[in-house]
């Protein structure tokens, strides 16, 4: 006899229930209370189990068990996903493109190349030889200590994945500030993607796309990074001085120029707030996308984890440090330069 | 109607709230603004308002805040939409203006200048002078000469290509006033321009504001709170107060009758010998006087006469105007003209 009996006899559903299957696998409680003879004691108010859906299937066997909702939820993505890779597989093929290329690319150019690309990009958008300086002797610390190609797989993988998150972001962004029934519904999408484990953007990505295909990874790190910067665009556009934007109407801008002209610029430094948040996160995903195959400096922290290997893991997780570090003072100097031509 | 009025509001009513319609007959029935926020939540901003704005004349809104003002000039370009009423340019009614046609009368016919000053910080001064004609698709080789041109006139030359944060507030409504005279427009919208910076300042922007009036005689009008300013600079003044017209008329003319308690009050605290002038308390008369004590203008302010007079009462002047004689001026009358005018209901300040 099980607690909650009463519900079922009460609602007169016994004639239901006996319908039910019986032959449900049996839940280890059961297995042990069985095998342990103590079953059908007589249950103390202390006892009283919630009605969960356990409980109630142990009453009425027509009702379904819990471990049926996770199976539902399980054979219901099955069913869809091939379909829906039938739509995902075209759509983010050009992700996969781009990150091969780019890995290919940054891994089989050689490195006096590459690193004087890099610096020079440095430079570009700093204009300070105190940080190029800075990067310099960083990449040739990776370099010579052999991290050098792990560090720029990792790099190539940020580059492509921050640079596809600015390209949605902002667009999405600045249609979220434009119009507060996008907001409403973008917000709680935003706070999921923020909150949710990292870990468990991988499962369903694993359901839908083969591990050896690099966009697995790439999509995970893009829904992980990307909600900074489509919230600091959000911010950014909708902080920008009433006044200004009055002026910019009173002058008949049209709502084109008032974006390019007014709101774009105005919440630049917003903006460059929030892509810098995005290079950081996709770094952090990056070495937790190692366990889907991302190449980088994460698969050594993952070997360093599994093999016990701890010289590896945490020398590799010092190099991501040191990118981290580069990552930061590069975006901070050039957010910086932005912010000290447009004083208010 | 007059043909020299530019604009004309007429019938103008604004209430803010979520149904302003069922809150517009309310009012009309004769509601009032506190009962209108009481009952029914909404606020009333503009009550029947009715102004003709003249051609090249400087058109002085003024109220305390909260009275309307800026809601009001806001109108004109419809930067605000009306609950009802009508507000016509030039013999057209604006408020059937598509978007088109609004933005065109924006870029083309009336450029504004704002209290706080709304520049665009990410710009230099020149390309912030010439904002109005970039607006309009102008590439800045095309506009700079213009944009030169105006910056200079309003005292920045060698300003062009420093940004905004590099000015101080005086220089920065110079560009606000350089970028409005840029646009090339008939109508001229100021929005309190001048109440964001110190005294010493306002008063050298309210002379170069005149001076460049007596030059390009645009259609100005002006929002301030402060009465020296509307009297300096007002050819018609227009005093709000709570959404609606108290008076409105040459500021001379609302000195000396003033027709409600509220503008009494306001007005006893001026120097009126120094706002009032000559021609105001004349008497209108072409016969020579007896024992003419000298010559003076009719746009004299009382305070250079009293000082050419040396503070004697018995003197009598004679008012000119291009050499002719239009009044005569009794100083006896001059110093009971400094005592501020009483309302028809009698002094009722205390009531403040």
């Amino acid at each position: 006899m099980a607690t909650y009996d009463f519900l079922f006899s009460s609602l007169g559903l016994t004639k239901w229930c006996a319908e039910g299957k019986s032959d449900a696998p049996m839940s280890m409680a059961a297995l042990l209370n069985k095998s342990k003879g103590t079953e059908a004691q007589t249950q103390s108010l202390w006892d009283v189990p919630f009605p969960s859906m356990d409980a109630l299937n142990d009453s009425c066997a027509a009702f379904p068990q819990s471990r049926d909702l996770t199976q539902g939820l399980e054979q219901g993505f099955l069913a869809v996903k091939d379909n829906l890779s039938i739509v995902l597989d075209p759509i983010t093929q050009p992700l996969s493109w781009a990150l091969d290329g780019t890995l290919y690319s940054m891994t089989t150019t050689p490195w006096w190349i590459v690193i004087p690309i890099l610096l020079a990009v440095v430079l570009v958008v700093t204009k300070s030889w105190k940080l190029v300086g800075f990067v310099a002797s960083s990449l040739c610390l990776l370099a010579f200590i052999d991290y050098y190609e792990y560090a720029m797989q990792t790099l190539a993988i940020i580059f492509v994945c921050a640079f596809i998150c600015v390209l949605l972001g902002v667009p999405i962004g600045i249609g979220m500030s434009r119009n507060n029934v996008m907001q409403r519904l973008t917000i709680p999408v935003l706070d999921m993607l923020q909150t949710l484990p990292p870990f468990v953007y991988l499962i369903p990505l694993i359901f839908l796309f083969s591990v050896t295909e690099s966009k697995l990874y790439g999509i995970a790190i893009i829904l992980y990074a990307i909600v900074p910067v489509i919230r600091m665009t959000n911010l950014g556009i909708r902080l920008v001085d009433p006044d200004v934007i009055e002026a910019a109407n009173a002058f008949g801008m049209t709502s084109r120029q008032m974006l390019y002209k007014v709101q774009i610029p105005l919440a630049l430094p917003n903006i460059m707030a929030g892509v810098n948040q995005t290079i950081m996160m996709s770094l952090a995903m990056v070495v937790i996308a190692s366990l889907v195959s991302a190449p980088g400096l994460g698969v050594l922290v993952l070997q360093g984890i599994r093999n016990l290997e701890l010289g590896v893991g945490l020398v590799a997780g010092l190099g991501i440090v040191i990118l981290a570090v580069i990552l930061d003072r590069v975006t901070k100097a050039s957010l910086a330069r932005i912010n000290a031509s447009q004083k208010q | 109607m007059d043909r020299d009025i530019k604009i004309s509001i007429r019938n103008l009513y604004k209430i803010f709230g979520p149904t302003p319609d069922v809150a517009l007959e309310y009012v009309k029935q004769g509601m009032g603004k506190a009962e209108l926020l009481e009952k029914h939540q909404h606020v009333l901003g503009l009550q029947d308002i009715n102004v003709g704005i003249r051609e090249g004349h400087v058109t002085v809104i003024m109220g305390l805040s909260g009275s309307g003002k800026s809601t009001l000039i806001r109108h004109l370009n419809r930067l605000i939409e009306p609950t009802a009423g009508e507000i016509q340019v030039d013999g057209e009614n604006v408020l059937t203006y598509d978007q088109d046609r609004l933005r065109n009368l924006r870029r083309e016919h009336m450029s504004m200048v704002f209290q706080k000053f709304a520049l665009l910080p990410h710009k230099t001064v020149l390309e912030n002078a010439g904002m109005a004609l970039s607006v309009r698709g102008h590439k800045i080789e095309a506009f700079e000469a213009a944009a030169k041109k105006w910056i200079a006139r309003v005292g920045l030359e060698g300003n062009e290509y420093q940004y905004p944060h590099q000015l101080s507030g005086g220089m920065q409504q110079r560009v606000g006033i350089a970028r409005a005279l840029a646009s090339d427009s008939p109508v001229m919208l100021m929005d309190e321009a001048f109440s964001a910076l110190d005294p010493l300042i306002r008063s050298d922007m309210q002379d170069l504001l005149l001076e460049l009036q007596d030059e390009l005689h645009k259609t100005i009008v002006f929002i301030t709170h402060d009465l020296d300013e509307s009297l300096k600079l007002a050819d018609h003044l227009v005093i709000l107060k709570e959404g609606c017209i108290v008076q409105q008329g040459e500021p001379q003319e609302i000195l000396m009758h003033p027709n409600d308690p509220y503008i009494v009050n306001f007005i006893s605290d001026i120097n009126r010998a120094r706002v009032l002038r000559v021609r105001s308390i004349m008497k209108k008369t072409t016969e020579a006087p007896d024992n003419v004590a000298g010559d003076i203008g009719e746009r004299d302010n009382l305070e250079s006469v009293i000082a050419l007079s040396g503070g004697d009462t018995s003197l009598v002047y004679r008012v000119v105007r291009k050499g002719q004689q239009v009044g005569v001026l009794e100083v006896q009358d001059l110093f009971k003209a400094l005592v501020p005018t009483e309302s028809p209901e009698g002094d009722t300040r205390s009531h403040y």
